[in-house]
């Protein structure tokens, strides 16, 4: 079990209500550094609300978040994001090349920097994407590659934790596959800590990791891989 | 006696026979079973009662040269549009009347003061024969771009909402996200406003210009001042609906950057 120093996200009394209901009804846990996580549990029982609050995309409604033992809502949101990824269910593209989705990062922060596309390349390569598909149409792409561009614009962010959001629901079966081993392969590369919800036990089971499991807005279960 | 260049005055009986021949439409209309005899009729009298009384109304401000009335007529005119548009919009929230108001009483007010006081230097400020043509104008158009602006931000950011998210996620503000929602929304707005730019003059003729030129104003004068006034209704437009598109956005996210889900 590793020590309290290298807990990246801990939870502390997670309430969330909404339209109200009580989704999530007093969550505790601790996410460590560079370990892998699988959230799973019935529909509805608030996984992906879980996901949004820990990169306040949402507020919970009590209870606090702590990233690398700051209060997240000491840290500059924009900053939080940045170093917690997310990867939604439904992949979405915006409009260009490919090239033209992954530099959007670095638009954001006006940073003036301008990556080359050796730089931009490897992050294809890394979510299992060929490098030569920069210049291409990002609406033209397959879905699967769609959701693999979503993974890749999200490593430009350089995030230390990534948060998968039931990432392979809208893929076949095979390209699900594929995505959960290039995941597997940022956490063993980049030490990635990754959280993935999913309802599906197989991919659970393929990526490893500690397995929560919730149930009535709690949590179930916590079995240590 | 009619001179060539006066105004030629309609007496009563000229209206009440337009009024005949409307009734007279409209019983063809039921001879021919088209179903639109009533509605004729209706809108007729309604027009002939409306608008001499708007004509009554309108003669009485005029003479009354009071400054606190006429810009009483202003505020009333406003409040009208504001009523207007936020029942034109699905989305009826509590701050929209006022966002709707500080919006257009900001653009029509900066081109009304713009024409009256610094291009035709009318004096004193509240002359009702130009201030209140004027601002009725200028307003009345900017009602379609403020219905626009809103209902058009309104879909987008429903439309959009995976995709603002996705902007949020990598680290995007609200502003950034939603940027091209309100470049859309402040297109939408201005495309009537263009649009009657483009065609006026080959397409259609102005009631403006067409009235001046009536009461025996040179046609060159005339269009002067249509132009005038078709640009100052496009920079209130403009500015109406940046205003408001801004304000309206703001409903939708929090303080953190956040899209609120219960505002979708």
């Amino acid at each position: 079990m590793a020590d309290t120093d290298n807990v990246k996200i801990e939870l502390r009394g997670i309430k969330k209500v909404r339209d109200s209901r009580e989704v999530l009804r007093g969550i505790d846990l601790k996410f460590y550094d560079t370990k892998k996580y699988i959230i799973v549990g019935p529909s509805g029982v608030g996984k992906s609300t879980l996901l949004r609050l820990i990169n306040r995309m949402d507020e919970p409604t009590s209870g606090s978040i702590l990233y690398m033992v700051t209060d997240i809502r000491d840290i500059p949101v924009l900053e939080l994001r940045r170093k917690v990824g997310i990867v939604f269910q439904v992949p979405v593209v915006f409009e260009g090349s490919v090239k033209d989705n992954l530099i959007v990062p670095y638009l954001l922060e006006k940073s003036g920097i301008t990556p080359d596309d050796s730089e931009l390349k490897c992050y294809l390569e890394q979510s299992g994407l060929e490098p030569d598909i920069l210049g291409r149409k990002a609406s033209r792409l397959s879905v699967g590659e769609k959701q693999r561009l979503n993974l890749a614009r999200a490593l430009v962010c350089s995030p230390e934790v990534l948060l998968l959001d039931e990432p392979t629901s809208a893929l076949d079966p095979q390209n699900a596959r594929r995505l959960i081993e290039s995941v597997k392969e940022l956490n063993r590369e980049l030490g990635l800590t990754l959280i993935m919800v999913t309802h599906q036990r197989e991919h659970a089971e393929l990526l490893g990791g500690d397995l929560i499991t919730l149930s009535e807005g709690l949590v179930k279960t916590v079995r240590r891989q | 006696m009619n001179n060539q260049y006066a105004l030629i005055d309609l007496s009563y009986i000229d209206l009440a026979i337009g009024l005949l021949l409307m009734i007279l439409t409209a019983g063809f209309s039921r001879l021919k079973d088209l179903g639109m005899g009533r509605d004729l009729v209706l809108s007729s009298i309604r027009t002939f009662i409306q608008l001499i009384a708007v004509g009554f109304l309108l003669k009485f401000i005029f003479n009354s040269n009071n400054p606190y009335f006429i810009a009483l007529v202003i505020v009333i005119m406003l409040g009208v549009s504001i009523i207007t548009v936020t029942g034109r919009i699905d989305k009826r929230t509590k701050e929209l009347p006022y966002i709707v108001g500080l919006s257009m009483f900001a653009g029509t007010g900066l081109s009304v003061f713009i024409l009256t006081q610094l291009l035709l230097n009318i004096s004193p400020w509240y002359e009702p024969y130009y201030l209140i043509p004027i601002a009725g104008m200028i307003l009345g158009n900017s009602l379609t771009g403020a219905t626009l602006a809103v209902e058009r931000i309104d879909s987008e950011i429903k439309s959009r909402s995976a995709e603002i998210e996705a902007y949020l996620a990598l680290g995007a503000t609200s502003g950034q996200a939603g940027s091209s929602c309100i470049k859309s929304a402040l297109k939408a707005s201005m495309i009537p406003t263009i649009n009657s730019m483009m065609v006026v003059g080959i397409v259609s003729l102005p009631g403006m210009m067409t009235g001046q030129i009536l009461s025996g104003t040179s046609p060159l004068t005339a269009v002067k001042y249509q132009i005038i006034i078709m640009y100052m209704i496009a920079l209130s437009v403009g500015v109406t609906s940046l205003i408001l598109t801004n304000l309206r956005f703001k409903r939708y996210f929090t303080p953190y950057h956040q899209l609120r889900e219960d505002a979708l």
